[in-house]
């Protein structure tokens, strides 16, 4: 009688002791990443970034300390390079068939070319849980088709940076909100003896951003997307972009060197804005940055900068609120470990967002840290994504490279003089058909 | 005088012994050169005929079309006549120049050692800080317009780098700063190579320097000045680090040189199968090039102190 | 050959110079120098000064002095341990080339100059194919066969493929001055017992300083210049040489003109050493003694 006692004691204390191990390996084995206290096999990331400069590159090897340290069995080996040397060895690594598992990425055309030749990453279901509290335009330039490859953590806009003072001088009272108001406005600042605008077209990308911000307002968004689809670069409305081009550039309103002038640097378009006899500049949001940087004090034009979005062609096909502009953003290698995308997400969290946002290098993504932002300027671009309609990646961008360069040389072709309008979207179509 | 004796070409016997020498000698040089050079060359030069972005699977065989497209595009074929400007001026200007220099070097100036070095200087000045310098100094009301302007020539200031007609010029003119220290150095050390004997027993003949030059010294510089052209000429035809960081090969491909036409479609547009098609041109050109200059030019320099050893 | 000494020679000669005895020849000549000398300065004096400016006073004042005297980028720079670690690994991979360079070359050159046998011309052919051929695009097989050997982010990985770059040029070069070594040294060398290789080192290459002190100023300046390769092989920063660490100067947006002057100016000092220590040798001449007949 006392041995079933102490059987079924036996018997229960045994289910206890079960019990309690398989909650016990429960809590160790179901919990998300979050909170692991598991003891996994060590696993390494390999992060390939290009912020190699302050702020940058603090925050985001803070952001790896934080990740490495609630997570005991990652490793984080970051690689930080210069943005052309990256470039160089990127495409060494992935011709070697040696992706790493998270890096640089400016989605469009250039990683729908990494995807074709399977280097990265369908991360699809893994970044579901987060990956709506990013902006939906920052996150569809990394989406090719329907797949999500990578997330974007900086998200910016193409807009007018201009010396507030220079116009007043000149007697524009308002930045322009048509193109027929912008041509009036350079007529008016070359007659008062300033140069209207400060164009880097020895770069080229920024002597396209004038051709594609018209083609956005001409052609539309469909427009646009119809010619990245199908290279018919030389419709009607792109050849119309061309002509309302060339009769701003004749009307010489340019710096002088403008045709060799590089953005950065002393003999650069950032640069002549310091001069402060150049009035306006159509630049992306790091403008500011770089015309500071290239001051004798470090304060560039803060003193008289403002910025307003690019105008409305009348009679165009495209809305004020077409946005013309791209991104950072990081995708997955297709090799990388699973943790690679927790990463991702961590990098996504709003208070990484927060922190890249104050250290005023990038504009943030995640959602609810626009209040981040604090310089005006910047505000006014956050503000003006925000209010947008449409996204349109950089040309040389949404497009494979090699229509890149060819929207690119043409274009400075146009400001060179040697080609026409028709002759330019032309080319371009040619060179997105193959030919 | 003696004359140096020509060793005669017989072979007096099959020379098995040989072999194992020449072999032995050659080893070092060919075993790193066919891995690290040989190798990647025939490698790329397969991608010749593919079109291929890199990244996907070599699969795409096109066959002669990269070819057919590089002739028909009116880019290449002005950057091809670019590099035959830079192949035209160098010859007739930079080697003149260097040589010249380095005859001045070999004469007893105070502060030679000095000049030197200097001269040198642009050489060993990596072409990023090259190419960032006369950017600065040829950049509109840079330094070279402020010097014109000082002397007075201010009328013949120039848009150095933004002018499509002029820019060839200007990077020439930079290119030229830059290498003629390398042309120097290696004709200074044929100069240094001539005994000085010769030239000691010329000047009590009685001969002028000029006549010296002419007769004794340009003559046994022959060889060394041969190389120098030689080089000038394949340098003149790969012309890419410079021009690349200094301008782009623009505006509107007005600097462009067929080497960096390549790297453009290589590493910008990502045809690399297209870029490696170029670059098959660009040898293919510089080896028609080499061999017949060997062949006319440095063919009496073969025969010379042949060794009868083991003949 | 011999030479009669005379008594009064009319022209001083010293260790091989020529006298250009005319004086307005002479004062034509240094003027000529200064002015080369004053376009080459110039623009190095801008290297130079521009590091001790900051990047907005490059970009607003081109052409004036350093106003205030920037100090903090040569500092930081000489301070900066990367820049000590960027030196040694350029200068270890640059004393790799060269070493490697060397013996291979004036060993080749020394078999493709003077001997004949069959295939020379073709050998000597099939090295020149390296000079022509415009390297740059055989950049991705050359980083898949270094990864096949392993030889990744280690200095042979990038000493050993520049080595083998350079061989076309020195061999090229080398060819004319081996030759102009007369046979008759060789002989005579036989005569005492003297192979072909002890004839190489112990005649041939004392001869031959000049060429192959020229063919290692040249190894060494490529090398320490070269960005592509080191860039491409050595992917872990520890590893990185000079020009590599001075992209670290430039961002996606901006580049900071004054540092990079700063510290391609001190990454330009060590090379020109060397020119300076190497110059003796090319220009020491040949002591006539060997070649007299």
């Amino acid at each position: 009688m006392g041995k079933e006692n102490e059987h079924v004691r036996y018997t229960l204390k045994r289910l206890f002791m079960l019990l309690a191990v398989l909650a016990l390996v429960a809590t160790a084995c179901g919990s998300d990443s979050e909170d692991t206290t598991t003891t996994e096999a060590p696993i390494t990331i390999r992060w390939w970034h290009i912020q190699n400069s302050d702020p940058g590159l603090t925050t985001w090897q803070n952001v790896a300390d934080e990740f490495m340290a609630a997570h005991p069995n990652v490793t984080i080996e970051i690689t930080v390079q210069e943005n052309e040397a990256f470039k160089s060895t990127l495409q060494t690594n992935l011709q070697a068939g040696d992706p790493p598992d998270l890096f640089q990425s400016w989605g469009g055309g250039g990683l729908a070319e990494q995807v074709d030749a399977g280097f990265v990453q369908d991360i699809t279901e893994a970044s579901a849980s987060w990956i709506d509290n990013l902006s939906a335009a920052g996150n569809s330039l990394f989406n090719i088709d329907g797949v999500q490859y990578g997330a974007p953590f900086n998200l910016g806009a193409v807009g007018f940076f201009y010396n507030t003072a220079l116009f007043e001088e000149a007697g524009i009272a308002a930045p322009p909100a048509t193109w027929e108001e912008l041509l009036t406005d350079v007529q008016l600042l070359k007659d008062a003896g300033i140069t209207p605008i400060s164009v880097a077209a020895g770069d080229k990308w920024p002597a396209m951003f004038w051709w594609a911000y018209l083609a956005v307002r001409i052609a539309g968004a469909d427009g646009v997307a119809q010619a990245v689809a199908d290279g018919s670069w030389d419709a009607e409305p792109f050849v119309k972009a061309g002509e309302e081009l060339k009769r701003l550039i004749d009307m010489d309103p340019f710096q002088p060197g403008f045709l060799a002038a590089p953005w950065d640097g002393a003999e650069g378009s950032a640069s002549t804005m310091n001069g402060r006899d150049t009035a306006m500049v159509l630049m992306g949001q790091w403008a500011p940055g770089t015309i500071r940087s290239n001051s004798a004090d470090g304060t560039g034009i803060d003193d008289v900068i403002g910025w307003f979005p690019f105008p409305v062609v009348e009679g165009g096909a495209g809305v004020a609120t077409d946005v013309f502009g791209g991104g950072d953003g990081f995708v997955v290698g297709i090799n990388a470990p699973p943790e690679t995308v927790d990463f991702l997400g961590y990098i996504s969290s709003l208070d990484v967002a927060n922190r890249l946002g104050e250290s005023g290098g990038t504009l943030p993504v995640v959602k609810g840290s626009e209040g981040s932002v604090t310089d005006p300027q910047m505000v006014a671009v956050v503000e003006y994504l925000a209010a947008g309609t449409y996204m349109q990646l950089y040309l040389d961008q949404v497009t494979p490279p090699a229509v890149g360069a060819a929207i690119n040389d043409a274009v400075q072709e146009l400001f060179a003089g040697v080609s026409t309008p028709e002759q330019v979207a032309g080319k371009i179509a040619a060179a997105a058909r193959g030919e | 005088m003696t004359s140096v004796r020509v060793a005669a070409r017989t072979r007096r016997t099959p020379g098995q012994r040989r072999w194992p020498m020449i072999i032995g000698f050659l080893a070092p040089a060919l075993l790193i050169y066919l891995l690290f050079v040989i190798y990647p060359i025939a490698q790329g030069i397969r991608y010749s005929g593919y079109d291929w972005n890199g990244l996907k699977p070599l699969t795409d065989w096109v066959g002669f079309e990269n070819f057919r497209k590089i002739f028909a595009d009116s880019s290449f074929i002005g950057a091809m006549k670019h590099n035959a400007v830079i192949l035209v001026l160098s010859l007739a200007l930079q080697i003149p120049f260097a040589l010249g220099l380095a005859v001045l070097l070999n004469q007893r100036l105070r502060g030679r050692a000095f000049m030197r070095m200097m001269f040198f200087a642009p050489y060993v000045v990596s072409e990023v800080v090259t190419a960032v310098v006369w950017r600065q100094l040829m950049r509109p009301s840079g330094f070279l317009d402020h010097v014109m302007s000082g002397v007075g020539a201010e009328g013949l200031t120039q848009e150095w780098l933004a002018n499509p007609r002029i820019v060839l010029y200007s990077v020439f003119f930079v290119v030229t700063w830059k290498y003629f220290g390398f042309h120097m150095i290696l004709l200074l050390a044929g100069l240094q190579q001539i005994p000085a004997e010769l030239r000691e027993a010329a000047a009590i003949d009685g001969a002028t320097f000029r006549q010296t030059f002419r007769h004794v010294t340009l003559p046994l510089l022959g060889p060394t000045l041969r190389i120098s052209v030689f080089l000038s000429i394949i340098g003149s035809l790969q012309l890419f680090d410079l021009v690349w960081v200094m301008t782009g090969g623009g505006p509107i491909n007005a600097s462009n040189t067929m080497a960096t036409y390549m790297i453009d479609w290589g590493f910008r547009r990502l045809q690399i199968g297209y870029a490696s098609a170029v670059s098959v041109i660009v040898f293919g050109i510089s080896l028609v090039v080499a061999l017949a200059y060997q062949r006319w030019v440095l063919r009496r320099d073969v025969k010379g102190a042949l060794t009868t050893m083991g003949a | 050959m011999t030479a009669q000494t005379r008594s009064k020679p009319k022209v001083v000669t010293t260790g091989g110079y020529d006298e250009i005895s005319s004086r307005m020849t002479r004062v034509l000549l240094y003027l000529i120098a200064f002015a080369v000398l004053a376009m080459i300065i110039i623009p190095v004096a801008f290297a130079v000064l521009g590091g001790f400016r900051s990047m907005g006073q490059l970009s607003e004042n081109p052409v004036s002095l350093p106003n205030p005297w920037v100090f903090t980028n040569y500092a930081d720079v000489l301070t900066l341990g990367t820049f000590w670690k960027q030196f040694s690994n350029s200068a270890l991979i640059a004393f790799l080339t060269t070493i490697f360079v060397l013996p291979a070359a004036s060993l080749a050159a020394f078999v493709l100059s003077r001997y004949s046998f069959r295939g020379r011309e073709s050998i000597y052919t099939l090295f020149t194919f390296g000079l022509l051929f415009p390297v740059t695009v055989a950049i991705v097989p050359l980083f898949v066969v270094i990864r096949q050997i392993n030889l990744l982010d280690n200095p042979l990985g990038v000493a050993l493929p520049q080595a083998a770059f350079a061989l076309p040029l020195s061999i090229v070069i080398m060819r004319p001055f081996f030759r102009s070594i007369p046979a008759e040294l060789e002989e005579a060398a036989a005569i005492d017992g003297c192979g072909p290789f002890r004839f190489y080192r112990s005649i041939m290459l004392p001869l031959s300083r000049p060429v192959l002190s020229t063919i290692a100023v040249i190894a060494i300046v490529t090398s320490w210049n070269s960005f592509l390769l080191p860039l491409v092989v050595l992917s872990d920063s520890t590893g990185w040489t000079l020009p590599i660490g001075v992209t670290n100067f430039s961002t996606q947006y901006t580049t900071d003109t004054a540092r990079v002057l700063a510290f391609t100016t001190l990454s330009m000092v060590p090379a020109l050493l060397f020119y300076l220590v190497a110059e003796r040798q090319i220009v020491s001449g040949l002591s006539a003694g060997a070649v007299k007949g």
